[in-house]
């Protein structure tokens, strides 16, 4: 392969792995709006607590001496999912469930509200400094000429785009064929009419905002160990940019939240290698603008049904 | 308007100072601004135990004009909006005299506050030239200026580096974009090759795609101008990619905090400091005090924040009174004897003098001076 393609494969690499963090958090976003027809604007920060609680987790690990990577792993994701999990759920008690009914600003600022106060909790918790993650896994694989460029594939991206995989893989079987998953897709097309029909849809709300929380808890667990940088804000811009994958791909389809991640992902990596970096947030916005001004309900999303 | 702002406030305050409220107050404030909390807490911490310091020290030797200086920190998270609010906190509080800012982002917005109400302001870290070329007669710096410490690093790279193809980076924000531009200036004039210049986000987490393109441009030297977690990010995915060119950054950079993200990729980093005052034999005593209370007195800002109290506190005592025009104006023509040597200032608050020196940074967070 000429240096120009294998330079292209490296900023491919590195386009999906970003993608694919993007891809985890937008599913949280675009189910709940698939549901109940709302932005969970404090979902960045349960991503937020998944890293917190993915360090936490490890450095415990750590001084009970535990060594085997893929024990420290597996224990570290299925901890972080139950806490954001009852982060999930709180959140959903707490800031949408009283609101239910009310117009849907009233729920948008009380997770504003939310947002807010989850990211002083973890700073007066942590502190607000930035907070270094040790590799876990480090290493990868090389290959191209000797003494030319060589692309890097490290085992960090390879576990990033497979756990995504698997996660995804997971919460579609669980969608298509799971009994809940199909109360959920019956909510998501009319909450009333399902409601109506028996399905107990406070507790299919409550699950949609579990599983979210749940995957991004994943997506934070992965974050922290792939950058090794985390501190209470870095919710935010993460709930900013996963939002506009979800958008992208169409807000409320599952399989549009996944490909509106590696769209975003790998717009900002190209952007930063053949234009310049300080206009990869520009060109991954103004993505989002053409790709509403000609097909508003995102690359996947379905024509426009009506809300209750 | 007919009347400034500081006119009117002198009028409302001379007017003050005739009523039988207006007791004179006991102690004489000194607000100390920096980021307490935030990305870059770490160089508040310098700044507030070096400004600590030189206040107990005053105070446990009777004070200045027979008054005691009261230490007030404050906050401004290094960011620009809440600099203004902490700005107009500290004027409506009456404060007089303020050790900060520290970001230069920060100090730029917060010095027309201060330059305006009449309010003292030397800040011991910010670094952008234009803090003090905008003929503002009550601001000061107690550090050296960006357009001192790029050459000594543009000069450094060209003479003992002499990169074939350098890359600048920056991330966008006054202090840094500022100094990375005095390097390119430096280096270019030196006939060095920069290849790129170019920014990135602050706050920003992956640097994946720019390596690559610094790797396929054959880079062989980088320098960033900017501060400890982004440039942090970029060393260790440098060296997960094989990136295996040579790093150098400013004081911004020059951290504990460093070592602790990028781990063994921040070993041989090159950062501008100023001089290591905490080995001066001069400061000796000082030193141990830092030491006995548990304080690390080595940090680039500690020293120039405990002059910056020192100047402030002499000032007042050549003047006779916490009056901070007359202060300022005291400022302008004194010369102090300090922790950072023997300091006067020039007419536009700047040091005559400041003095940056490379250092090479080790894994373990130490620093030594560079060949």
């Amino acid at each position: 392969m000429s240096e120009t393609s294998l330079v292209l494969l490296q900023q491919v690499i590195n386009g999906l792995t970003l993608g694919s963090i993007y891809a985890l958090i937008a599913i949280g976003y675009t189910m709940v709006y698939g549901i109940i027809g709302m932005i969970n604007f404090a979902h960045g920060e349960v991503y937020m607590i998944g890293a917190y609680v993915g360090l936490l987790v490890i450095t415990a690990l750590g001084l009970l001496g535990i060594t085997s990577v893929p024990v420290i792993l597996l224990l570290t994701l299925a901890v972080c999912i139950l806490v954001t999990s009852v982060f999930g759920w709180t959140l959903e008690r707490v800031a949408y469930r009283p609101l239910r009914g009310n117009p849907r600003l009233v729920a948008l600022i009380s997770a504003i509200g939310m947002s807010i106060f989850l990211q002083n909790y973890v700073q007066i918790g942590q502190g607000a400094r930035d907070v270094a993650m040790q590799p876990l896994v480090s290493g990868g694989w090389r290959f191209g000429p000797a003494n030319g460029f060589q692309v890097y594939l490290s085992y960090m991206q390879v576990l990033i785009a497979v756990t995504t995989v698997l996660f995804m893989t997971l919460l579609t079987l669980f969608i298509a064929r799971s009994r809940m998953g199909r109360a959920c897709r019956a909510c998501a097309q009319d909450l009333d009419m399902a409601n109506l029909l028996g399905i107990d849809t406070d507790r299919v709300i409550s699950l949609t905002f579990v599983l979210g929380a749940g995957l991004a808890a994943v997506a934070g667990v992965l974050v922290g160990l792939y950058y090794g940088l985390i501190n209470p804000f870095i919710g935010f811009i993460a709930g900013i940019k996963a939002f506009t994958a979800a958008v992208l791909g169409g807000i409320g389809s599952i399989p549009g939240a996944m490909l509106g991640g590696l769209v975003l992902g790998l717009a900002e990596s190209f952007t930063s290698a053949y234009l310049s970096t300080e206009y990869k947030d520009v060109v991954a916005f103004l993505l989002l603008v053409f790709v509403l001004l000609f097909r508003p309900t995102g690359l996947l999303g379905k024509p426009d049904v009506e809300k209750v | 308007m007919i009347l400034s702002t500081r006119s009117l406030k002198t009028m409302l305050l001379g007017a003050l100072a005739l009523s039988p409220l207006a007791q004179a107050e006991d102690a004489i404030k000194i607000a100390v601004v920096g980021p307490i909390t935030g990305p870059v807490a770490q160089y508040g911490e310098m700044q507030m135990i070096g400004a600590k310091m030189a206040i107990e020290q005053i105070n446990a030797q009777g004070g200045v004009i027979g008054k005691q200086l009261e230490y007030m920190p404050m906050d401004d998270v290094c960011e620009p909006k809440q600099a203004v609010a902490v700005a107009n906190q500290v004027v409506n509080d009456g404060i007089k005299f303020v050790v900060g800012h520290l970001c230069s982002g920060s100090t730029q917005p917060a010095s027309d506050i201060y330059d305006d109400e009449g309010v003292v302001m030397i800040t011991p870290a910010s670094t952008n030239p234009s803090i003090t070329q905008r003929g503002l007669k009550m601001v000061f710096r107690t550090i050296g200026t960006d357009d001192q410490q790029g050459p000594v690093a543009g000069k450094y790279i060209a003479e003992h580096i002499k990169p074939k193809q350098m890359a600048i980076i920056h991330d966008k924000q006054q202090y840094g974009q500022g100094i990375a531009e005095e390097v390119k200036k430096t280096v270019e004039a030196a006939g060095v090759n920069v290849v790129l210049f170019e920014g990135v986000n602050k706050g920003q987490t992956d640097f994946s795609a720019l390596i690559t393109k610094l790797k396929q441009a054959n880079v062989d030297f980088v320098y960033y101008g900017g501060y400890h977690p982004e440039l942090g990010l970029i060393l260790r995915q440098s060296k997960e990619q094989g990136f295996d060119a040579g790093f150098m950054g400013p004081e911004g950079v020059g951290n504990k905090a460093i070592s602790e993200i990028a781990g063994p990729a921040s070993e041989g980093l090159l950062v501008t400091l100023p001089a290591d005052f905490s080995t001066n034999p001069a400061n000796a005593d000082l030193v141990k005090a830092f030491k006995d209370k548990g304080e690390d007195p080595s940090g680039p800002f500690v020293m120039p924040s405990y002059a910056a109290v020192q100047v402030i506190a002499d000032a007042i005592k050549e003047v006779g009174a916490p009056d901070a025009e007359k202060v300022a104006e005291a400022m302008h023509k004194g010369t102090y004897e300090t922790p950072i040597g023997k300091i006067s200032f020039k007419e536009n608050g700047d040091l005559s003098e400041f003095e940056f020196v490379v250092f090479t940074w080790h894994a373990d967070g130490s620093k030594t001076p560079a060949q």
